[in-house]
């Protein structure tokens, strides 16, 4: 039978999602995302609308706003094997038809091929803090989903928290009894439990004390012929308490001793086993009580199986292993798009905690990477990372605008700060930023370094020159150099200059190679790194902003970007960077 | 073939299974059986039983008691209702198919078109059915348009299993030009088609009456299948008689034997066993009525023609009244004798033209009075009411007297048309209320053969048994085959000396 597969997804009003709509891919669907972005939420509404039990009590915090009486619905438009559909509903269940990414109900007079038949599954939380299981069907009546068909379908889920023993045990619903499915096991357990002689165990104190009690209870009209067994108590039956257990050094131990991550894994094995079975999986943070070796091979596992997959995960060898799975990410506004893995597979490389971070900023390159952090550290007042905002080196024009494009097409919300680069490719930076906004900053033209560099007046070059550490020595030098000068003298060097020492200062920083000296381009083009182009040095461009009293002058450009930042992640736009 | 085949090869794995079914060989016993060991054996989902009518319904519903919800018995037009109601939006027709197919003319034919093109082009649907339902049963697969048929095959192709009992001897429905361009169910290519065609020969049904008569009429079923004639000279068992009466009616299709020749047939008649005397037209059937001294009643069936005729003349009338007057008098002169022109017709509808201004007394008065009510109520209502007071003046009143009502149950439905707030409405409401309270025919009655499908009695007399009504055509062949199927104990024919039937051999 072919595997149960969710091709649409939407929830509305559960927990913090307010609406959210999402075609996941057939196979392993990676979600990535920042914190509190919603990702477990995701799984959670998959996993309650396939959950195999009627037994869930809701909270008005699984209500969004916990305005709980506008109720929440979790739809899924699902193909599933009609097979499964026929043993288990009283009524037909009749197959809508998936076009164009939506589920419509077949029509007479419709052209081209006949699109794939799909069923629509409903869960809602009423304004009673009750859930309602639903198909609807083409004529927009609804029948109730049943436990059975839920079961049928499946959902195996292994949660962030370490109810993963529920899995190893016995419960009502769990994977191992959905293996076993031995119907009648409660029932016989039951009774043979029942007749155990508890009594014969006891040792004769307490057989004696057992006899008085009776006899006093005899004497006060109490029930008596007392014995003792095993009853079940309020909420755990007796199979719940059945667990699978295992080898360890010639001893039956529990599976619940072993660690974490191996309880993981085998509640994912005993899942796998039930015999023609494809459920959904759910994984919440694959590499949970996992090494990175072992969290290679459950990524494997996972990706290569042919059921249809949700996995989250912080951990970066999850998301180098994920070669066969689609990757998504989750952004601060909770809108979910595809990451094209080509596009994205060498920043992934270099910069794995890009798509691990709330909102990430792609910066062209070094030097921007240093500048940016530290103007956000003085709007934010705090490092950047508190907030889940990482800055990561684009790696270049060129990559940094195909990144940025990749990632605005998929309506995901990331942060750039680029150049203008002789306004090359004009067409394509407008489409990023009509998408990304203020969120993106360009300069109008040239580089960081060039804006800076014009913007420093004249009496004040001699302190930009003047590097954080080892002083201005290293950069006179390749000014001397760039003018044929023995003398590494601020004074000579200006002199020889004259008025093109400004252009002088910006080849140099930029490691531009003078024409006709490709011989020595190595020496050259190393320059730029004894200046700014190193995160350092844009640190040092932020602080000479300030220390030069260039901040007024950009004051207005920067701003808006700065505030976008700040809107982001929740905080109310400023003034001036520093309050 | 035989019972045994048959047994075996429902039970077969072969997907598709068709049985040869005649008249009264048990049918019914072997698919109730073959449906109960079938569905218990069921891995999953159910077993459909299809049928024509839904007095099928019943007997198979008590024939498979026990079977719970693993056997569902449905009509093939509800099991088309169901699935046009849950696509009906792109199918052009309301969510409450079933309703709308009811009260359209040729409902349920449209509806078949569009399930059959609905289920060729989402073979998704028809595997959905064909899950939910591994295994169909259909009865009575003469019966069905070729959409439906193609529909059901639907459904084979994407699984489910087929066995269809059907009389290739018994397509008297299908004959009448239908919707949809579907050719008709052929039975050569159904029958090469199938993995296994048995056929059914044992006439169980005449094991209490007389076996030798339902092994002639097997024999007799056979030669008609052929083309050949039934020869009624020689090898006739002594429950068939043959009777010579000339005709002596004036108007066309009605008969009424010769005074001389009246000796066998009312002697045949008056035996108290139960007893239908078929023929082939309306009108034939109403003649013989007359011819009978109306002592015996017409069995009007399951249809209600005339009835429709009325709700559609009404439905369009828009408050015109001599549109409305005109269809009652129309009404009433189908479904009685003795309302003629000149002694009451003419009269009402001149009244109902000029407003009842003109002062009339006795007769005319009367006649006036029922004018009167279509004047108050130019609509369904005033020709419910004035029917109603015509069936009272027709007890109370001596002038009145010679209208007699033939197709009563069929007058006594208009009177209460009147009940409702519309005519269709009343219409679907009446009509929905006969399909499910089945009525049986009375003991002994006349019917055309149409109508007498299905029915079992004693004697059977078909009269006439000549050219005009059987012609040498399928359909007349299979209206003859179900005419001589229905007594269990003794057949007649009546047959003109002039003109006898091509079918038989006298």
């Amino acid at each position: 039978m072919p595997a149960p597969i969710i091709m649409r997804l939407t929830i509305e009003r559960f927990r913090g999602v307010a609406s959210f709509t999402w075609q996941p891919a057939k196979g392993s669907n990676v979600i990535l995302g920042g914190g509190d972005a919603g990702k477990t939420t995701i799984l959670d509404a998959i996993g309650l609308l396939l959950n195999p039990t009627n037994a869930v009590s809701l909270s008005d915090a699984d209500y969004f706003g916990r305005t709980v009486a506008d109720g929440f619905k979790i739809e899924a438009v699902m193909s599933l094997p009609p097979e499964l559909m026929a043993g288990q509903t009283h009524r037909p269940s009749w197959p809508w038809e998936w076009k164009n990414g939506n589920a419509v109900p077949p029509a007479l007079g419709d052209e081209g091929p006949a699109g794939d038949p799909v069923y629509i599954l409903r869960v809602s939380g009423t304004s009673d803090l009750e859930l309602l299981w639903e198909i609807v069907q083409p004529n927009g009546e609804t029948d109730f989903l049943s436990v059975g068909l839920r079961r049928a379908i499946g959902v195996i889920r292994l949660g962030g928290d370490d109810r993963n023993d529920r899995d190893l045990r016995l419960v009502q619903g769990s994977a191992l009894d959905r293996l076993l499915s031995d119907r009648s096991l409660r029932s016989r357990l039951g009774s043979k439990l029942a007749k155990s002689e508890v009594k014969d165990e006891l040792d004769p104190d307490a057989k004696k004390a057992l006899a008085e009690l009776d006899t006093a209870f005899k004497i006060k009209a109490l029930p008596d012929k007392l014995d003792l067994a095993v009853t079940g108590a309020q909420g755990v039956t007796i199979t719940a308490l059945i667990g699978l257990t295992a080898d360890k050094a010639g001893v039956q131990l529990p599976l619940a001793n072993w660690g974490s991550g191996t309880r993981r894994l085998a509640a994912l094995a005993i899942a796998e086993q039930t015999q023609d079975a494809l459920p959904i999986t759910i994984v919440d943070e694959v590499e949970r009580g996992l090494e990175p070796y072992r969290q290679r091979g459950l990524m494997q596992e996972l990706q290569d199986g042919a059921a249809q997959t949700f996995l989250t995960t912080h951990s970066a060898s999850v998301v180098s292993a994920a070669t066969n799975s689609s990757l998504w990410y989750l952004d601060h506004k909770g809108n979910i798009g595809p990451l094209d893995r080509k596009k994205i597979a060498d920043h992934q490389k270099k910069e794995p905690e890009t798509f691990l971070a709330r909102l990430s900023i792609i910066a062209e390159g070094a030097t921007e990477v240093g500048f940016v952090n530290a103007l956000l550290e003085k709007v934010l007042e705090g490092p950047p990372e508190q907030y889940g905002i990482r800055v990561s080196d684009g790696g270049g024009h060129e990559t940094a605008l195909g990144l940025l494009e990749a990632l605005s097409e998929g309506g995901l919300m990331f942060g750039g700060f680029a150049d203008d680069e002789s306004g090359k490719h004009p067409q394509r930076w407008r489409r990023v930023k009509d998408k990304l906004g203020p969120l993106l900053f360009r300069w109008d033209s040239g580089c960081l370094e060039v804006n800076l560099i014009r913007a420093v007046p004249a009496d004040r070059l001699e302190d930009l020159i003047q590097g954080t550490d080892d002083g201005p020595g290293s950069r006179l030098r390749t000014l001397a150099d760039r003018l044929g000068l023995a003398v590494k003298e601020f004074a000579t060097i200006k002199a020889s200059a004259g008025d093109s020492l400004v252009p002088l200062i910006i080849e140099a920083a930029l490691g531009q190679v003078p024409t006709g000296k490709d011989s020595e381009k190595k020496t050259y083009s190393s320059h730029a790194q004894t200046w700014f182009k190193t995160p350092a040095g844009g640190r040092e461009l932020a602080d000479k902003l300030f220390s030069l009293g260039l901040w007024p002058t950009f004051k207005p450009t920067l701003m808006p970007f700065l505030n976008a930042v700040r809107g982001a992640v929740g905080l109310p736009p400023r003034e001036d960077i520093m309050p | 073939m035989s019972d045994e085949s048959v047994h075996a090869a429902l039970r077969s794995d072969a997907p598709l299974v068709v049985i040869e079914a005649p008249a009264g060989c048990g049918k019914t016993y072997q698919g109730a059986a073959y449906a109960r060991d079938a569905a218990a054996i069921l891995k999953s989902g159910r077993l459909l039983i299809l049928t024509h009518t839904h007095a099928a319904c019943s007997v198979f519903d008590s024939r498979t008691s026990g079977a719970g919800s693993r056997v569902e018995i449905k009509t093939i037009d509800s099991f088309i209702g169901q699935i046009a109601g849950a696509y009906h939006a792109g199918l052009g027709v309301p969510k409450d198919a079933a309703t709308w197919a009811r009260q359209t003319k040729d409902g349920y034919d449209l509806l078949a078109v569009k399930i059959a093109a609905l289920l060729k082009r989402y073979p998704a649907i028809a595997r959905a059915l064909a899950c939910r339902y591994p295994v169909v049963i259909c009865d009575e697969h003469q019966d069905s348009t070729g959409e439906r048929h193609a529909a059901i095959m639907s459904l084979h192709e994407q699984g489910a299993k087929l066995r269809l009992f059907a009389d290739p001897m018994q397509t008297v429905f299908t004959a009448k030009t239908h919707i949809g361009g579907c050719p008709p169910l052929d039975w050569g290519a159904l029958t090469s088609q199938a993995q296994a065609f048995e056929r059914l020969d044992t006439p169980h049904r005449w094991a209490n009456g007389c076996p030798n008569l339902g092994r002639w009429i097997l024999t007799a079923r056979e030669a008609l299948k052929r083309g050949d004639r039934i020869d009624l000279r020689n090898g006739i068992p002594d429950s068939v008689t043959i009777v010579h009466a000339d005709n002596i009616a004036q108007q066309r299709s009605v008969f009424v034997p010769a005074p001389g020749d009246r000796g066998p047939i009312d002697a045949f008649a008056n035996e108290h066993q139960s007893l239908l005397i078929l023929t082939r037209y309306n009108n034939t059937a109403t003649g013989l009525r007359s011819a009978f001294n109306r002592r015996l009643p017409l069995w009007e069936g399951h249809n209600r023609l005339d009835l429709e005729k009325l709700v559609d003349a009404l439905s369009s009338s828009n408050g015109d009244k001599d549109a409305v007057a005109k269809a009652a008098v129309a009404f009433v002169q189908a479904t009685c004798v003795g309302f003629s022109g000149t002694a009451f017709a003419n009269n009402l509808l001149a009244d109902v033209a000029d407003g009842c201004t003109k002062r009339r007394t006795n007769k005319p008065a009367k006649i006036q009075a029922l004018a009167r009510l279509i004047l108050a109520e130019p609509d369904h209502r005033g020709a419910s009411k004035l029917l109603s007071r015509l069936a009272d003046f027709r007890t109370t009143d001596a002038d009145f007297r010679p209208i007699q009502i033939d197709a009563l149950k069929e007058f006594y439905e208009a009177c209460r048309l009147k009940d409702f707030a519309t005519a269709s409405a009343g219409f679907a409401e009446i009509s929905q209320r006969r399909t499910y309270s089945r009525p049986s025919p009375p003991r002994k009655a006349i019917s055309t053969i149409h109508k007498a499908k299905g029915l079992e009695c004693d004697r059977v007399i078909i009269a006439p048994c000549d050219a005009a009504t059987f012609r040498d055509d399928h359909l007349s062949r299979c209206l003859l085959y179900v005419a001589i199927s229905r007594p269990m104990k003794r057949l007649m024919f009546v047959v003109p000396r002039v003109n006898p039937s091509p079918l038989t051999l006298v």
